[in-house]
């Protein structure tokens, strides 16, 4: 009785010891079912940064794309599958000395490189919509990861881009 | 058998009249009190309810990325009507016309008279969609203005700190390096348009030598989700927008001026609180002077529960008929007294949650303020009551 005891103690002591270390930093969400389906499992080959993929890919091209969530203070879409990335060369706000900014995805110490370091992505359906879910549900996301996504770039007059993806990898 | 017998219902109310002035002098004390309540709260009433009515939920705001929510410091392309226009379903319509409103909002100096002093007011150029998606905008005097004309709000003369004659319609005022006729007012019920001079947008971008505008508000049909346009925003980099809800916009106005509301309703407590020691203080003075009347009561057989009722009747029928006086007074002078505040101005609203307040704190000064008193004067054994002096 007293063995059953001290083994359930300690059993439970190296359960809470375990539990309150807190999550690892590249700890990442579990994305839901109809998420798990765009979520790939490894990385595509050969991405290309935000910055590099304004200057050169073509419309309706095939792109492999890495860059973090963010670039806006809200880098979502209520309701859509849709999320800004921002280039890799960008320092995050909380990654600058003294910096105590709330929102630190928004880069807003780098608001004049933004608009060519940035870019779009919509998870699309066979219909080629984005999937009227929050990303951040859909895919198990949040700010600040790396994200490669896979899928047709979009160009307007402008020279935006918009990928409409139909995978993405989770780098961290 | 064990039923208490309380004294008659009158007594209480002679005795009021038999001390006439100290009565009064506790009526004027209370109803202050009271009064001060209402004001505090109607202040924060009508600063809540000048953020709530402002919002539309059907209308999106489309302003600069770079602005965060300080929209006078917003600038855009003049061209982003036409690309919303050109870009979105969903918008509404009417007659053909679009709900596409494009703005420009300025703080400014204006001068209502030409030896005045200039000023802080807030300026905006409209075109005539602006009406359809600012549906709580009336005109109640005059008309729209034309070349050299604006249109005033109701409020507008407690925001510039002026007489309401000096911005009649008619009258001139003078802005921006030039002067506008006024040709008509309006009123907003409340919202904080209602504190702002509306210029024709072509005419000002003209006075400013500028060609971009603050913002566009785009009225949605209904079933339309503002995310559409926040789509369209997020898409377009280049132009650098951004697109809120016009009630989300508001509501983030809202949590801004928290600690100001938070500190009104300090401000009730701590008034209220100083009412309850001054009723406290006042009852106090009463019953000690009444002892050998209520020992005589207790002598000839009433309770001394019966006789601490008593005192509680007597101080809250004066609390709630000051409680009465305040809120009539509040009704007539305070309800819809305008406010300059920050940016804009409010009327003062005295509706159903300030007089709960209001009088809820006059019957809660009448209850506390009397039973302190009461318990004392109750102390003491009916032959040391009926000695006293």
């Amino acid at each position: 009785m007293r063995l059953h005891f001290a083994s359930a103690l300690l059993s439970s002591c190296v359960a809470l010891a375990v539990g309150c270390n807190g999550p690892s930093e590249t700890a990442v969400s579990k994305p839901s079912a109809e998420g798990a389906k765009y979520r790939l499992s490894a990385e595509p080959g050969s991405p290309q940064g935000v910055k590099a993929a304004r200057e050169s890919a073509k419309d309706e091209e095939e792109v492999t794309l890495v860059g973090r969530i963010g670039g806006d203070e809200n880098p979502w879409v209520e309701g859509q599958a849709v999320f800004t990335i921002v280039d890799s060369s960008l320092k995050a706000c909380n990654e600058k000395d003294d910096d105590a900014c709330p929102t630190p995805w928004d880069f807003c110490c780098d608001t004049d490189l933004l608009p060519s370091h940035k870019a779009l992505v919509k998870v699309v359906g066979a219909d080629g919509r984005p999937l009227a879910a929050d990303a951040r549900n859909l895919l198990g996301v949040k700010e600040l990861q790396t994200v490669v996504v896979k899928g047709r770039a979009k160009r307007d007059d402008s020279g935006n881009l918009t990928v409409l993806a139909d995978g993405v990898y989770v780098r961290n | 058998m064990f039923r208490v017998r309380l004294l008659p219902w009158d007594y209480g109310i002679r005795n009021l009249f038999r001390r006439p002035m100290r009565s009064a002098l506790t009526l004027a004390a209370l109803s202050t009190v009271v009064l001060l309540v209402l004001v505090v709260a109607a202040f924060i009433r009508g600063l809540e309810a000048s953020l709530a009515v402002s919002g539309d939920p059907s209308v999106v705001l489309v302003y600069s990325i770079n602005a965060a929510a300080d929209i006078e410091n917003s600038s855009i392309p003049a061209r982003t009507g036409a690309l919303l226009s050109a870009s979105l379903e969903g918008i509404d319509e009417r007659f053909g016309t679009k709900f596409i409103s494009p703005e420009l909002y300025i703080g400014t100096r204006i001068k209502s008279t030409a030896d005045g002093p200039p000023l802080f007011g807030i300026v905006r150029g409209v075109t005539p969609a602006a009406p359809l998606l600012r549906r709580q905008v009336q005109l109640v005097e005059g008309q729209w203005p034309g070349a050299g004309e604006v249109l005033v709000g109701r409020l507008a003369p407690t925001k510039l700190g002026c007489d309401p004659s000096l911005l009649a319609v008619g009258q001139t005022v003078s802005f921006d390096g030039r002067d506008w006729r006024v040709s008509g007012v309006f009123a907003a019920g409340g919202a904080s348009f209602e504190s702002e001079i509306w210029a024709p947008l072509a005419e000002y971008q003209q006075a400013l030598k500028r060609q971009d505008v603050s913002l566009v508000a785009v009225g949605l049909q209904p079933g339309a989700s503002v995310s559409d346009v926040e789509l369209f925003c997020k898409e377009r980099v280049d132009l650098e927008i951004q697109a809120v809800g016009e009630t989300a916009y508001y509501a983030s106005l809202q949590a801004h001026y928290k600690p100001v509301r938070i500190l009104g309703w300090l401000v009730v407590l701590l008034v209220a609180g100083a009412g309850i020691f001054a009723g406290l203080n006042t009852m106090y003075g009463a019953v000690l002077g009444r002892v050998r009347e209520l020992s005589t009561l207790q002598a000839i057989g009433f309770r001394r529960r019966a006789i601490a009722v008593s005192l509680i009747q007597e101080s809250m029928l004066l609390s709630a008929a000051a409680s009465l006086l305040a809120t009539a007074i509040s009704v007539l002078l305070v309800n819809g007294a305008a406010v300059r505040f920050t940016m804009g101005a409010f009327s003062l609203r005295v509706d159903g949650v300030v007089i709960l307040v209001g009088c809820g704190t006059g019957l809660l000064l009448g209850f506390a303020g009397a039973i302190p008193p009461a318990v004392k004067a109750l102390r003491y054994s009916v032959l040391d009551g009926l000695k006293a002096v």
